[in-house]
């Protein structure tokens, strides 16, 4: 089956002012691997711009009007240290958000069996009413609310492996049985949060690990905890937060995961997606800022993506 | 042979070494470690009373990643006074601590100086140069041979 590839030129125009991590060259960086030969079999698709009825089952439209409100006519606006906004971030918001929205389109509607959107701003930091940790909107619940919500799907499972703890992600989540969100990160960075007390309605799972830690210890969480959350969830569809800077080579944390760690967490997750749900995967881009451990880290992700089985054995 | 026992702290001390207000900008203290020499460098008030020492690690530290801020906000943090990043309450040595004592201090606790408190009021800085320096200074004056061969 095929993966599809969300992004759209706006997410380059998105400028975090001069030396920020969160800039532009990622996504080029990361678009530059994926058009060489060995993603040939990729469809590349235009993210649309998500909609107003898409970003309200997350957030206010109080806030999503206080966002546009602070997008300068040029130059930058610091909505706080870390998340900085200019004349196309506003535009870039939409197209990320509406690229997950558009991928769950997609993959639920069985054009193809996984998707990864490549996009920026990153997401699972932005809660309901507060942007913050380089992100606006929250483009991982924001897909999986379109996914309950505009398809009907009754159980849909948020994996993310960012090395932050996706605080936003689990604050539009955290109180509907319908989500289940599973989160590894490094313990005691930002944003604070994540920690194993922090439940939700028992659909939370925080996997706090402490710096140092890798290969072994995503292995050793991947079959103790989240292998199994995941089956007894039973997913319809999984989305994955995808940040990679968990990886060794990040300068922004002190985990230690490679490209083959991401691959090997990809498969994984993809098997268990084989079990319950044709394989249905949507990928979406968060963290990762050296650049060229991102794209590689990316490109062993989709790759993983790419030769994923669609039907498992044990539905 | 044991005249390194005789020294005190005062001997081999830096006196009245320089000083820092809690006020100072964490670039004004990096300019002081680009200048000089210095492990770290002692906070006092005005009256020299010892308010703490910021070491190059606590400096180090002020930069670290947090939970308050994705990436450190470095040219921020730069602005911060001396104060937020310092190790409050050090441990201070008195000016008549026999330097022996001292030395086996600096190796217990790993640390590369302390400041010297003499009623309250930084007199000086002992660091492990000064007792490298006192002791060189102990043997090579009074080196006497531990084994005097005969000549044959």
């Amino acid at each position: 089956m095929t993966t599809l590839l969300y992004t759209h030129p706006a997410c380059l125009e998105h400028d975090t002012s001069f030396g920020h991590p969160e800039c532009p060259a990622r996504l080029t960086a990361i678009l530059n691997a994926l058009r060489t030969a060995p993603f040939a079999a990729l469809e590349w698709r235009d993210a649309p711009q998500a909609t107003v009825e898409q970003l309200t089952r997350i957030h206010p439209r109080a806030y999503i009007e206080r966002i546009f409100a602070r997008v300068p006519r040029q130059g930058n606006f610091a909505l706080d240290g870390d998340t900085i906004l200019s004349p196309q971030s506003g535009e870039a918001a939409l197209r990320a958000a509406g690229a997950v929205c558009a991928a769950v389109d997609a993959i639920v509607q069985g054009e193809a069996s996984n998707a990864f959107c490549a996009i920026r701003p990153p997401g699972h930091h932005a809660e309901p009413n507060q942007a913050m940790g380089f992100c606006l909107f929250s483009n991982a619940a924001i897909g999986a609310a379109h996914a309950r919500v505009a398809h009907g799907l009754a159980r849909v499972a948020i994996i993310d492996f960012d090395v932050h703890h996706g605080n936003g992600t689990q604050a539009a989540v955290e109180r509907d049985p319908g989500y289940l969100y599973i989160s590894t990160h490094q313990a005691y960075i930002y944003p604070g949060t994540g920690r194993r007390g922090e439940r939700g309605i028992g659909n939370i799972v925080n996997i706090p690990l402490l710096a140092g830690s890798g290969s072994a210890d995503l292995r050793h969480v991947w079959r103790q905890e989240i292998e199994p959350a995941l089956r007894e969830f039973k997913p319809q569809l999984i989305l994955i937060s995808a940040g990679f800077d968990a990886h060794h080579m990040d300068p922004l944390a002190e985990l230690n995961f490679n490209e083959e760690d991401y691959a090997w967490l990809t498969r994984r997750i993809s098997a268990v997606a084989a079990d319950f749900c044709a394989g249905q995967v949507v990928s979406i881009l968060e963290g990762g800022y050296n650049l060229s451990a991102l794209a590689a880290s990316v490109a062993a992700h989709v790759k993983a993506l790419m030769e994923a089985p669609a039907r498992g054995h044990t539905p | 042979m044991y005249e390194f026992l005789k020294y005190e702290v005062r001997d081999a001390m830096t006196a009245d070494p320089i000083a820092i207000g809690p006020n100072a900008r964490l670039r004004e203290v990096e300019e002081i470690f680009e200048n000089h020499d210095f492990n770290g460098v002692p906070v006092v008030d005005d009256q020299r009373r010892l308010l703490g020492i910021l070491t190059k690690f606590d400096l180090l530290k002020a930069f670290g990643l947090g939970v308050h801020a994705l990436a450190p906000h470095y040219d921020a943090i730069m602005e911060q006074p001396a104060a937020a990043v310092m190790t409050h309450d050090p441990v201070s040595v008195e000016p008549r601590l026999p330097l022996s004592r001292l030395l086996q201090k600096l190796v217990e606790m790993r640390t590369k100086s302390l400041p010297v408190v003499e009623n309250g009021r930084l007199v000086g800085i002992i660091a492990r140069q000064d007792v490298l320096k006192a002791l060189r200074r102990a043997t090579i004056q009074h080196e006497i041979p531990l084994h005097q061969d005969s000549p044959s």
